[in-house]
Formats: C-alpha cells, sequence, structure tokens
C-alpha cells in the first residue's frame, strides 16, 4: 500500500515535470518564431503563419531548443541560411549601423537646427 | 529668406530619409530576398536515388565540376513550367551536371512526373522530409543554384527559370 502511494506521487512528480520542461520548451519556440519572418507570407511571423515553410522552421527551432541550444546559437543557424533577412529585428552591426543610428542622428540634428533659429529669433 | 534657410535643411533631411527608407525596401523585396548562400560552400547533404534505393549522392561529389542543384515536385505547377528549359540547358552547356532534388513529393508521383515531362537530371535524389533544401535555405518551389568546381554557390534564382533567365544570367557564368 505505501509503495503503491509511493509510485504515484513519483509518477506525478515525473509527469509534472516534463509537462513544465515541454511547456518551457513550447514558450520559448513562440518567442523566438515571433521574431522570425515568414518569408513566403506578407509580414507575418513564422509564429503566425501555416505555410509549410513555417512549420518547417517551427519543427527545426523545437529540434534545436531540445538538443540543447540557445536562441542566439538558432538565430546564428536560420541566418546563415535565409539571411538576415528572416529576422524581424536586424543584429545591431557594422552593416546595419545607419539602420540603428538614423533616428538618433536625426533627433540630433533637427535640435541643434531648432536651437540654432531660436537662438537667431531671439536676437 | 529666413525662412529659406530654416526650411532647407527639414527638405535636405526628408530627401536623405527617403532615399535611405528606399534603398532599404528594395533591399528587403519579400518577392527578392538576398541570397545567404550565395559565394558560400554548398551546406553537405546524402541523398538515396530516386531509382535506386541502395545508392547514395552526397555533395562531397559534386567537387570538380560545375553543377546545376534544382529542387521540384510532382505538385508543384511552376516547376512544370520551367522543366522543358533543363533540357535547353543541357544541350547548351554540356559540361553542366544537373541534379534534381524530389522535394516533398510522393516517389512514385515524382516518378510518374518525369515520365510524363521527361528526365534531364544526370542524377534524381530523394529530399522527402525536407531537411536538404531547408539546409540550402530553400523556402518556395522551384529553386535553382549552381555551383562551382570548388563546391561554391554562385546562383541562386528562386521560381520559375525563363529563357530571358538562362540567357541572360546563367549561361554568363560559363
Amino acid at each position: 500500500m505505501k509503495l503503491q502511494f509511493f509510485f504515484k506521487i513519483f509518477y506525478i512528480i515525473f509527469f509534472s515535470f516534463s509537462l513544465y520542461a515541454n511547456e518551457s520548451i513550447d514558450n520559448k519556440v513562440k518567442k523566438l518564431t515571433l521574431e522570425l519572418r515568414c518569408m513566403t507570407c506578407q509580414n507575418q511571423s513564422v509564429y503566425d503563419s501555416d505555410s509549410d515553410y513555417s512549420k518547417d522552421v517551427k519543427i527545426f527551432v523545437k529540434e534545436k531548443f531540445e538538443e540543447g541550444l540557445n536562441e542566439k546559437e538558432i538565430k546564428k543557424i536560420l541566418t546563415k541560411r535565409y539571411g538576415e533577412y528572416i529576422l524581424f529585428k536586424p543584429y545591431f552591426n557594422s552593416k546595419n549601423l545607419f539602420l540603428w543610428l538614423f533616428p538618433f542622428i536625426l533627433v540630433i540634428l533637427s535640435m541643434i537646427i531648432l536651437l540654432k533659429n531660436s537662438k537667431k529669433t531671439k536676437r | 529668406m529666413n525662412r529659406t534657410i530654416l526650411i532647407t535643411p527639414f527638405i535636405v533631411l526628408t530627401a536623405i530619409c527617403l532615399f535611405f527608407l528606399i534603398f532599404i525596401l528594395l533591399e528587403k523585396n519579400p518577392n527578392d530576398p538576398p541570397s545567404a548562400l550565395l559565394n558560400k560552400t554548398l551546406p553537405t547533404f546524402s541523398s538515396i536515388n530516386l531509382y535506386d534505393k541502395e545508392e547514395t549522392y552526397s555533395s562531397d561529389s559534386l567537387k570538380g565540376k560545375y553543377t546545376l542543384i534544382n529542387f521540384f515536385a510532382s505538385w508543384c505547377a511552376p516547376c512544370r513550367a520551367e522543366h522543358h528549359l533543363f533540357f535547353k540547358i543541357k544541350k547548351e552547356i554540356p559540361e553542366l551536371y544537373i541534379l534534381g532534388f524530389s522535394h516533398k513529393d510522393d516517389l512514385d508521383d515524382s516518378k510518374k512526373y518525369l515520365e510524363e515531362e521527361g528526365n534531364p537530371y544526370s542524377y534524381v535524389g530523394i529530399d522527402r522530409d525536407g531537411k536538404i533544401a531547408f539546409d540550402f535555405g530553400v523556402f518556395g518551389l522551384p529553386e535553382t543554384f549552381i555551383v562551382n568546381k570548388d563546391g561554391e554557390i554562385i546562383y541562386k534564382h528562386t521560381g520559375p527559370l525563363t529563357k530571358k533567365i538562362i540567357e541572360d544570367e546563367i549561361a554568363i557564368l560559363f
């Protein structure tokens, strides 16, 4: 009787842990695939798309998480195959430096112009 | 005069913004995304022959020859549209080894398709689960790659080939 009770408790703990692990991987897959562009759709993430291509990417991402790879490593593999175009948010590198800094340059330039002109009008 | 001085920097800035916006949008045309594998070594693969389960073909076998790799399927209508052009390529560029991959297709359907349309391929490999195509960064059929003697991908085309594409983009590579 005691042994049966012990096994029941063991099974409950074991399955709840495996369920938690699966849920955690599913969440990771969701988070990452939301950041990936479906290459065959118009402005849709891989997560939101049901296309054949997106299904393949979802399976691939899940497999890689299960293998123990992290988000950064999976992104690296995918960009190696599909290019940075697959990422909704481009990397912060020399190639995309302009893309990231341009809004700030624009604000600074506008501020300088605005300040110069306000000084002129005061005079 | 004062007003002109005030407005000019904003006009210049807007023009610069527009220029870069157009540049970025052109580069990221969803119908023609840039290929990440261009000028890079082709992914390693091993594939079973469609007509002989005992025979396999690997990426190592491609070294030393120019190869055209085409992913096709019997269910893909644009593949059927471009198919006859591979005979033209075979005739005009005989040194080109043409490797076809039956992608996510029923094997009997692929065989039937090649019986109906003819078989221009030097070898037809099976990519039943789509893993080879995935490694090649394929996202829509048909897709065609050209690999040089060193095993580098020198050309990629997404979508059906046309006579014009063959003449303007492929023939000039040889």
